[in-house]
């Protein structure tokens, strides 16, 4: 449908109280899937530590901003992001109730967060600001993957279509949804601290073969902790080619394709996304309107 | 650097991990020189001044304004839903919604229903007239029309607001939508004038005619499209609801849209304290002592001293705004979950002190 009015960039961003219930939770959420599954399970070994580093840089960063509409939807954006990492680690913890222990890996995950990516207390003066700069433009470039992976999972009729278990499909919409909904907080805050093309693009240089590393890793992880996978090899790359084309994850060119839409100098993340379509989900999603229930 | 033993694997490090920490190492430094020439952020300046330019009567105690630029110059668009902050001449800040027309850019329109026990700040916009200057931020929205229906629109009174230009949005794209419009009667309803020209797929409902609503209020809509009201195809299931009102309407309408395929609604700003006792919070960083009164939020008179404290939910459930508590009884308020709070945090958001007095490491 051809889009009449442009779409908005002013939403007010607040967070949900999502509660999500995981005792009848399958192995393989995805039925059969065992590859979308663990595939989609890497985000829950990622985001917990990830997302509560977002919280803590962002917090660091608000002395810098000097823009009250900015400064509201950076703490708006806090709060999405905390809850995000709390439902994860959700699901991390059921996990090590049902005999899949991932601290290994995530343990490896905090050891990024907080020591590679983490503050750096002894840096002085102008090093320290730049170093929280860097940090907000990184954060930007994982931002622009979080947004994009959004827009992926909200459109995902794949995974209905595969009978995704409904529990956790609704966490990754709800959390693709508002990701979609404050998907130019971050790229903004960049923008008004800094907003040079170079550190911009240096940035994702280095998240996206990142993420892609971490991600194969993850991926083997659970493959090694899944026991119903005992005897399996571990998957292969191009093995994402099958679930690619059954619709359950994305593909690698897809991903690709999107990553390198953040070189363009025009970028901006609202030419991404579907604000009325997260906006709807959420409308609709029995966590997030069980949450606006819980606020009312 | 050093990695942590569950990094290395068959006895040696974990090259990726080893790779990493250097990394670590390196980057300071590399943000430092990428920072070379960055100039600091500028202050960016949002608040508008706009002009009264018109202020006319409606029903039910209701002033409607026409807000515009001094200057006659387009004002920043906005979509079905959004509120502006007004900034009134004694200070208070208040959110309206807009209720005009999207495509005039030539001003905005708002409606304000006398309050008269309130706090003041309906009657300070009742008694602008044109010529009065207002500063005026926005436009946002919590209330985001999506589009995509069908729609069903209930509105209480001045609830209205936002919903007139949905519905004028909803008709614009030929959707398919019903309103209903509740209130104690007819003569307490504004803009009827305005609704009239879209027939019976708007139903008005008084408390003076049917008494008050009960949870069947949505149960003509829920039909085949043969009852009294035709209602939609597919019924209630198939209807994105928005509703806004005052909150035991909320209530009713939320619960009796249960089974709608979408339920918006404005998002609540937090709940006002209740059973608060004034106290004080002595900040152990600087030594300074911020008094919280009865009515107010620790969050709040901590705010006011160290602007630049985080907080984000303001309902105790994100974890934002946590503290660490060095001396002093808490009285917990929040809905953060307990295994996850440590003894000595606290939710300065929501949360208080059990006695007078706390000392906190800000």
């Amino acid at each position: 449908m051809l889009k009449e009015t442009p779409p908005p960039d002013n939403l007010v961003l607040g967070a949900r109280d999502v509660r999500f219930d995981w005792s009848e939770l399958p192995r393989h959420w995805v039925p059969d899937e065992p590859l979308a599954t663990h595939l989609m399970n890497v985000l829950h070994l990622l985001l917990p530590a990830g997302e509560r580093w977002f919280v803590e840089v962002f917090k660091q960063a608000l002395p810098l901003i000097h823009d009250d509409d900015l400064r509201r939807d950076v703490l708006g954006f806090i709060g999405q992001e905390a809850m995000h990492a709390g439902a994860h680690q959700g699901v991390l913890d059921h996990f090590a109730a049902h005999g899949m222990d991932c601290g290994p890996f995530v343990d490896q995950v905090d050891w990024l967060f907080s020591r590679v990516m983490g503050d750096r207390p002894h840096l002085e003066g102008r090093r320290q600001t730049e170093w929280l700069v860097s940090r907000l433009a990184v954060i930007a470039a994982i931002e622009h993957v979080t947004a994009f992976m959004g827009d992926w999972i909200l459109n995902a009729d794949g995974l209905d279509a595969a009978r995704t278990d409904p529990t956790m499909l609704d966490l990754l919409r709800w959390h693709g949804a508002e990701e979609v909904e404050h998907r130019s907080v971050a790229f903004n805050l960049y923008q008004h601290v800094d907003g040079r093309y170079l550190r911009r693009i240096q940035a994702m240089a280095m998240v996206a073969p990142m993420m892609f590393v971490l991600w194969r890793r993850g991926v083997r992880f659970m493959y090694a902790v899944d026991t119903e996978l005992a005897g399996h090899r571990p998957p292969r790359v191009r093995d994402v080619r099958g679930t690619a084309a059954r619709g359950v994850t994305p593909s690698l060119p897809h991903l690709t394709r999107k990553v390198l839409k953040y070189f363009a100098r025009g970028y901006h993340p609202s030419q991404e996304g579907d604000t009325d379509q997260a906006v709807a989900y959420l409308a609709s999603s029995p966590s997030a309107r069980a949450a606006a229930e819980r606020a009312a | 650097m050093r990695l942590p033993a569950e990094l290395r694997r068959r006895g040696g490090a974990d090259t990726l991990f080893g790779l990493l920490g250097l990394l670590g190492e390196t980057m300071p430094t590399v943000a430092a020189l990428s920072g070379v020439g960055r100039r600091e952020p500028r202050p960016v300046e949002r608040g508008l001044p706009l002009v009264v330019t018109e202020v006319a009567a409606a029903a039910g105690d209701v002033a409607v304004l026409r807000l515009a630029d001094p200057a006659s110059a387009p004002l920043p668009p906005w979509t079905p839903g959004c509120h502006v902050d007004v900034r009134l001449p004694s200070g208070g800040l208040r959110q309206y919604s807009l209720c005009g027309d999207p495509a005039d850019r030539s001003a905005y329109r708002i409606a304000v229903r006398l309050v008269r026990d309130g706090r003041g700040g309906s009657a300070e916009v009742h008694a602008l007239v044109p010529g009065s200057v207002v500063t005026v931020s926005g436009p946002r929205t919590a209330f985001h029309f999506t589009g995509g229906g069908p729609h069903l629109f209930v509105a209480g009174g001045i609830g209205i607001t936002p919903i007139l230009p949905m519905v004028a949005e909803a008709a614009r794209r030929g959707e398919e939508w019903r309103l209903l419009y509740l209130g104690r009667s007819r003569d307490s309803l504004p803009f009827l004038d305005e609704l009239a020209r879209h027939g019976d797929r708007v139903t008005v409902r008084t408390d003076d005619e049917h008494g008050l609503p009960g949870p069947d209020l949505l149960a003509a809509y829920d039909g085949d499209g043969n009852g009294p009201q035709p209602g939609f195809a597919g019924g209630l299931a198939a209807a994105a609801v928005y509703c806004c009102g005052p909150a035991p309407l909320l209530a009713l309408v939320r619960e009796a849209a249960r089974d709608a395929r979408a339920f918006h609604a404005e998002r609540f700003a937090p709940a006002p304290v209740v059973d608060g006792r004034p106290f004080t919070v002595k900040l152990a960083g600087t030594g300074r002592t911020v008094e919280v009164a009865a009515d107010k939020t620790m969050l709040d008179a901590l705010s006011d001293a160290v602007p630049s404290v985080a907080y984000s939910c303001r309902q105790g459930f994100c974890g934002t705004c946590r503290v660490t508590v060095l001396a002093g009884g808490i009285e917990h308020r929040d809905r953060f979950p307990e295994r996850l709070r440590r003894d000595d945090e606290m939710m300065p958001c929501v949360s208080r002190a059990e006695g007078d007095h706390l000392i906190i490491d800000l």
